[in-house]
């Protein structure tokens, strides 16, 4: 009869002490944010890029970004107990806005204190959508206004990030004169797509899309849209297809063999290494898959 | 090493949290010791699962607030059940079956409507910033009604528990208690569904219980213990959760899921 009540109390006190002990060496490992001037938090991977090139190694400012890595769209993002932690230490919120970030009202409300710059303020977006990144131009703008918001916020730095943001800016001109060039090949081609961040894309080269099916994290395709889709191809000739290769592979390989028009698989952008270049380096590739489905 | 315990205390969510785990973590371990006795494990999961529907019909008629439908349809799921299931020639486990997964493809139904579904994943996994101080309210309505209920009811409940027939030759409203008993373990599931997760609901109501039984010899003990895990593990994985950025209501089931292997192991020692 002791003995049990000792092995329950010597139980749940190992058990007690090894969670926090783990717990324990794990933040350890994390890593405990040091007193930074201020602290930077980017709401996913587009706008983290964007930031990071912006502020750079700048000392005395802190960039961090919300989510993890292999998010993606944040259109079911939850936040989690760390994010509110992190945004209850931050100084400026960015966002992309449009409605991307569902959680956005929330956040607001929670943290009255919390500068929040919203990228897609003053663009013209396509309805109900709100992907802009995926628009060189766009993007150009976004990095601009997250450039001057941040100034007006922390005029100490400001020489240092409209500096970066002008170098960033000059790259980002040299991608769209390929884009540019490109866009006489492009222009008036009929496409369907995926993934409705590229609707953005067929805006850059002023293609037509003609049909649009929104494969995303958990969406499920009824057969009947399928035979939809097949029947939007063959009527309209479609030549090309851009997808998403993590939700729209199986799709794409169902188009392939029912239709004569190749699915292109296009960096959405959304994920990757974080490195200042990325969003470089993805469009880069995207314009040579573009290249390639127009001029085979 | 002070402040790795009282940090999370300043977070507005985080003590919302922590007093849903307070309210709620006796309740499941109360009412788990009797699903357990009674073989009702699947029941309580198919209660959960009738969660999606709730939340669908109240999205269909345009709710603001989802809990009232919620509560309202899970009410009448669960007198339904035990209704048919006492009338039915099928086995209750079938019934059960049935009943559950229709319910969750209804509720899969109308919310993926338009690829929607998404927006609702996160009452599969459970989010714990959804506690709400009105949401805190309900459930200590709820807990001084179970306490109310348990003090009455429990040495009537226990004799339909043992003997069900016997209960009825001893003029106790079998039918009556047995429905309030699953209208009860309705409105727990319901209350809490939202931050630990149509997926994992079921473990918090089981486990307890279940760890407890491996290791009591009498109806006091098993009480005793079964809350004492509830409430453990409740805390411990809150806090756990809190520090290492996991989901709430799974680390809860993990650290419950532990002290059941171990009191088994404990327990299975004992006997031979």
């Amino acid at each position: 009869m002791k003995n049990k009540y000792l092995f329950v109390t010597i139980l749940l006190v190992a058990m007690l002490l090894a969670g926090m002990g783990f717990t324990k060496v794990y933040t350890y490992y994390e890593g405990t944010p040091a007193d930074q001037e201020i602290s930077i938090v980017t709401s996913f991977y587009p706008m983290y890029i964007a930031t990071l090139n912006i502020v750079g190694d700048t000392e005395g400012v802190k960039l961090s970004n919300l989510s993890e890595p292999q998010t993606g769209c944040l259109h079911d993002y939850q936040l989690t107990p760390a994010d509110m932690k992190l945004l209850s230490t931050a100084d400026v919120f960015v966002v992309n806005g449009g409605g991307i970030e569902s959680f956005l009202s929330d956040v607001a409300d929670s943290y009255e204190n919390l500068d929040i710059i919203n990228a897609c303020d003053g663009l013209e977006l396509l309805d109900d959508n709100a992907h802009a990144w995926m628009n060189i131009s766009d993007y150009s703008k976004q990095v601009e206004h997250i450039c001057d918001a941040l100034c007006e916020i922390d005029p100490i730095h400001a020489e240092t990030y409209e500096t970066n943001a002008h170098t960033y800016l000059h790259k980002l001109e040299h991608l769209m004169e390929e884009a540019q060039e490109l866009k006489e090949s492009a222009e008036g081609e009929k496409i369907i797509i995926f993934h409705e961040a590229y609707d953005y894309v067929a805006k850059e080269y002023g293609m037509e899309v003609v049909y649009s099916m929104d494969l995303d994290e958990e969406r499920q395709i009824s057969a009947g849209e399928v035979a939809e889709l097949v029947d939007e191809i063959n009527s309209h000739n479609i030549r090309i297809v851009l997808a998403e290769e993590l939700y729209g592979k199986s799709m794409g390989d169902t188009v392939e063999k029912e239709t004569d028009a190749t699915v292109y698989y296009l960096d959405s952008l959304t994920r990757g290494d974080y490195e200042a270049d990325s969003y470089l380096n993805g469009m880069e590739e995207n314009i040579h898959i573009l290249k390639e489905a127009l001029n085979p | 090493m002070l402040t790795f315990f009282t940090e999370w205390w300043f977070y507005g969510f985080m003590r919302n949290a922590f007093l849903a785990v307070l309210i709620i973590t006796p309740l499941f371990g109360l009412l788990g010791t009797m699903i357990v006795n009674n073989k009702m494990a699947f029941f309580s999961d198919a209660l959960g699962h009738s969660a999606l529907t709730g939340i669908a019909l109240g999205v269909v008629f345009g709710a603001v607030d989802t809990t009232i439908p919620m509560l309202i349809f899970a009410v009448l799921f669960a007198l339904l059940l035990n209704y048919i299931s006492s009338r039915a020639t099928a086995s209750r486990d079938t019934i059960i079956s049935v009943f559950s997964s229709a319910s969750i493809a209804i509720g899969l139904a109308i919310l993926s409507k338009g690829g929607n579904f998404s927006k609702y994943s996160s009452l599969l996994v459970g989010d714990i910033l959804s506690i709400t101080p009105s949401e805190i309210i309900y459930l200590i309505i709820i807990f001084g009604a179970t306490m109310i209920f348990w003090f009455v009811a429990f040495n009537r409940l226990n004799a339909i528990s043992l003997h069900p027939t016997l209960a009825k030759s001893r003029r106790i409203p079998v039918k009556l208690l047995e429905n309030v008993f699953a209208v009860f373990i309705a409105l727990i599931v319901m209350l809490s569904i939202k931050w630990v997760g149509i997926l994992i609901i079921n473990a918090l109501l089981i486990l307890p219980a279940a760890s407890s039984r491996n290791i009591s010899v009498n109806m006091r003990e098993y009480h005793f213990f079964s809350i004492l895990f509830s409430m453990f593990s409740g805390f411990l994985g809150l806090v756990i959760s809190y520090f290492t950025n996991v989901a709430t209501g799974p680390t809860i089931v993990i650290v419950a899921a532990l002290i059941y292997l171990f009191t088994y192991l404990y327990g299975r020692k004992r006997i031979r």
